[in-house]
């Protein structure tokens, strides 16, 4: 369905106002500050991006992963499902739809295991708790929080066309590449349509390498005020990460953060 | 800390907010299909909010398999015409099932074009519009071009994938379906040769995907719509061919090519010069003669089937299947062929309002499997008189029978098969050796005595 966008779910259910997601998040948000809640999101982006990584999954697959996540939290809070579960989850249904092949149950866990215990333990301290039958139970949730919506588009491709037209430059590709990755620590996967965001994160890159691409961008058909907003959402996050340390905040964030509850005993 | 997976409200909520699919759907009994895929039932609604009949698609096995979940995926996003419409998934927690709700379709290729052979046989003529196969056809490519330029590639074209509406406000519409095996082809992921071996019914198989082509190609979808357009044409599959070796892995099958060849003529260099690059082309040459071929072509196969080389059902015939995937027509280009602007033109309602000869889909029963071993040793002698292709791939197809039978207009009985002669349901198998004649000559033999030219009445 890489074919037409606008007559995509992507495009017409999955493009959320910012008001849906502060009212969705209302719960959350008066226990975690908006600050808070976004370092939770991106410290589960690294979990599932690790993870995807340690998988051999590419890129795709894994942004895929990413927003799945993303959008069952934009319409569910942090308690309803451990996010610690989720995010395993999410590879597992996007490692089929996007066909990377199946990844089988046992490599899905001991990879889970693996990447908790060696690259997460400053976050858990414990062991990663969950089995293959919690995963399975967890992806007929994700899949009907998500109405079954699959296909994901994403800004690699629009960016690769982009970057062709600007006269293909390797280092401008990568550091954009670069932009889009990380922008999928913020929210504008859930509110922007992928073409938008490609073209925030090359401008972005162009600033970087101190590029003057005025011209070129002037002539782009594209809502500027937009691009404007995506943008500004990846300055944000990098203004954050340069006080942020998540190694030492983390714990503290985790244990804050709202969890599921069990029956009531009585 | 030991973690706790899911909020019991959460869970409690959804659980109260999910619909199952018992609850709304009476489909009990109801059974119209079976296979590899899963299992199809013919439901209603419980509520009566509507009269229509649905289709209702249990999916093979527990949870979400890589079919289950790329069928899901796309269908979500595909809206035409002529291609099946997913109304609805419902996930069944407590035994892991997944259900597709889709409109119903009363027939499809397999079983039309298989009415034909059995009519054909007892000479019974089948009243049809003239335009049938062309209006058919028609769809046929609209639906693949729609597929084809939102970049999915169906992969397992074949008469029993081809459905067709039944009364209705959709009456006569081809809808395409079984999507299991479709995919994205615009940047894959991986070689698709490394994900399914074996995807195509080998009838329907390009040729170059049996000489080993690592990638599935648009091209491949129009030559399985090519072998359909023939089969239709002359009620036989172009290139039929024993198949007792299925299940391999290996794309290269000398059966199959033969048969091709048998029919097409051996390709010569010009006509497909890429032919060289094939992995499997080494094999080729050292396991086939040109010289064996010599007086095969697809004019002398279609003339033996009736079909005269100089219309113009038959030119577009040829270009649907040139061997050379790169000269192959695009679904595009078919669709604007003179054959589709020749009286008598295509009509939306592929009967153009005639009624429709076919018999209902036959619900089938829970016992029917084991039936079915049972009744080949009965029917044999019967099969063998009218011997007929035999269709293996589709063996939960054949048991929903193409013979007439009275319960049409009384869908909630159920109706049991035995006794009744199932003509395509022959393992070859199973017969003795000789009597697995060749199909093509056993063809030529019967076409010698039919004495009505059929492909005018299809």
């Amino acid at each position: 369905m890489a074919g037409n966008f606008w007559q995509s779910s992507h495009h017409q259910q999955w493009l959320l106002d910012k008001q849906d997601l502060i009212r969705e998040r209302k719960h959350d948000l008066s226990i975690l500050s908006e600050e808070e809640y976004q370092k939770i999101f991106i410290f589960f982006s690294s979990v599932i991006q690790t993870l995807g990584e340690q998988l051999k999954l590419r890129q795709q697959v894994i942004a895929t992963a990413t927003v799945y996540f993303k959008r069952f939290y934009a319409r569910n809070s942090l308690k309803c499902i451990d996010p610690l579960l989720l995010a395993p989850t999410c590879i597992f249904l996007a490692s089929k739809v996007e066909e990377f092949g199946v990844i089988s149950n046992s490599r899905l866990i001991s990879t889970c295991q693996t990447v908790i215990k060696n690259k997460f333990n400053y976050a858990y301290l414990q062991e990663f708790p969950y089995r293959t039958n919690h995963i399975l139970e967890c992806e007929f949730y994700l899949l009907e929080n998500l109405d079954c919506c699959l296909i994901v588009y994403q800004p690699y491709r629009p960016l690769l066309q982009l970057v062709q037209d600007i006269g293909h430059e390797e280092q401008l590709l990568t550091l954009a590449w670069r932009v889009v990755n990380d922008s999928l620590r913020t929210d504008v996967s859930l509110l922007y349509p992928p073409y938008q965001i490609a073209i925030g994160c090359l401008q972005i890159a162009c600033v970087i390498l101190q590029k003057d691409q005025k011209a070129w961008f002037a002539e782009l058909n594209v809502d500027i005020e937009k691009i404007q907003e995506i943008a500004r959402y990846i300055i944000n996050l990098f203004e954050l990460w340069k006080t942020y340390d998540e190694k030492k905040e983390i714990q503290g964030l985790l244990s804050k953060m709202p969890k599921p509850k069990p029956a009531q005993q009585r | 800390m030991t973690a706790f997976m899911m909020d019991y409200e959460f869970k409690l909520k959804t659980q109260n907010e999910r619909v199952k699919v018992e609850d709304l759907f009476n489909y009990e009994g109801c059974k119209v299909g079976r296979g590899t895929y899963g299992h199809v039932y013919k439901g209603r609604r419980k509520d009566s909010s509507d009269n229509r009949d649905y289709a209702l698609k249990q999916i093979e096995g527990t949870g979400l398999s890589m079919s289950a979940c790329r069928e899901i995926a796309l269908l979500r996003e595909l809206k035409h015409s002529n291609v099946i419409n997913l109304i609805r998934v419902f996930l069944s927690h407590n035994d892991r099932k997944v259900w597709l709700l889709f409109d119903f379709a009363e027939h499809d290729l397999w079983h039309i074009i298989k009415f034909h052979r059995a009519a054909k046989a007892n000479k019974k003529p089948v009243m049809v519009p003239k335009g049938m196969v062309k209006s058919l056809l028609y769809q046929i490519l609209d639906g693949i071009h729609y597929l084809h330029s939102n970049w999915v590639l169906h992969r397992d074209l074949k008469p029993a994938n081809i459905l067709v509406m039944g009364e209705g406000s959709e009456r006569g519409r081809v809808k395409i379906a079984d999507m299991g095996f479709a995919r994205l082809f615009n940047a894959p992921l991986k070689p698709l040769a490394d994900l399914d071996p074996v995807v195509v019914t080998f009838w329907y198989r390009a040729p170059e995907l049996l000489l080993g082509a690592r990638h599935y190609t648009k091209a491949i979808d129009i030559w399985a719509i090519g072998c359909i357009f023939a089969e239709l044409l002359t009620s036989e599959p172009i290139f039929h061919c024993r198949q007792e070796d299925i299940k391999t892995s290996n794309p290269y099958h000398h059966d199959q090519l033969d048969r091709i060849f048998n029919v097409m003529g051996f390709p010569h260099e010009k006509d497909w010069e890429d032919i060289k690059k094939m992995p499997e082309h080494p094999t080729l040459l050292k396991d086939f003669k040109k010289s064996n071929y010599v007086n095969c072509s697809l004019i002398k196969y279609m003339d033996r089937h009736k079909i005269k080389p100089d219309s113009k059902a038959f030119h577009l015939l040829q270009k649907l299947l040139l061997m050379d995937p790169n000269k192959r027509i695009t679904s595009e280009q078919a669709m604007q062929d003179g054959y589709f602007s020749e009286e008598p033109l295509p009509t939306q309602d592929v009967f153009a309002g005639c009624p429709i000869p076919y018999p209902k889909r036959e619900f089938l029963t829970d016992d029917d499997q084991e039936e079915k071993s049972e009744k080949r040793q009965t029917q044999q002698q019967q099969q063998q008189q009218t011997q007929l292709p035999s269709q293996q791939q589709s063996q939960s197809q054949q048991l929903q029978s193409a013979s007439n039978n009275d319960n049409h207009n009384n869908p909630a009985k159920r109706v049991r098969l035995s006794g009744q002669q199932l003509p395509g349901q022959v393992n070859s198998q199973n017969m003795p050796i000789s009597q697995q004649t060749d199909f093509h000559q056993q063809h030529v033999m019967y076409n010698n005595t039919q004495q009505h030219n059929f492909s005018q009445r299809f």
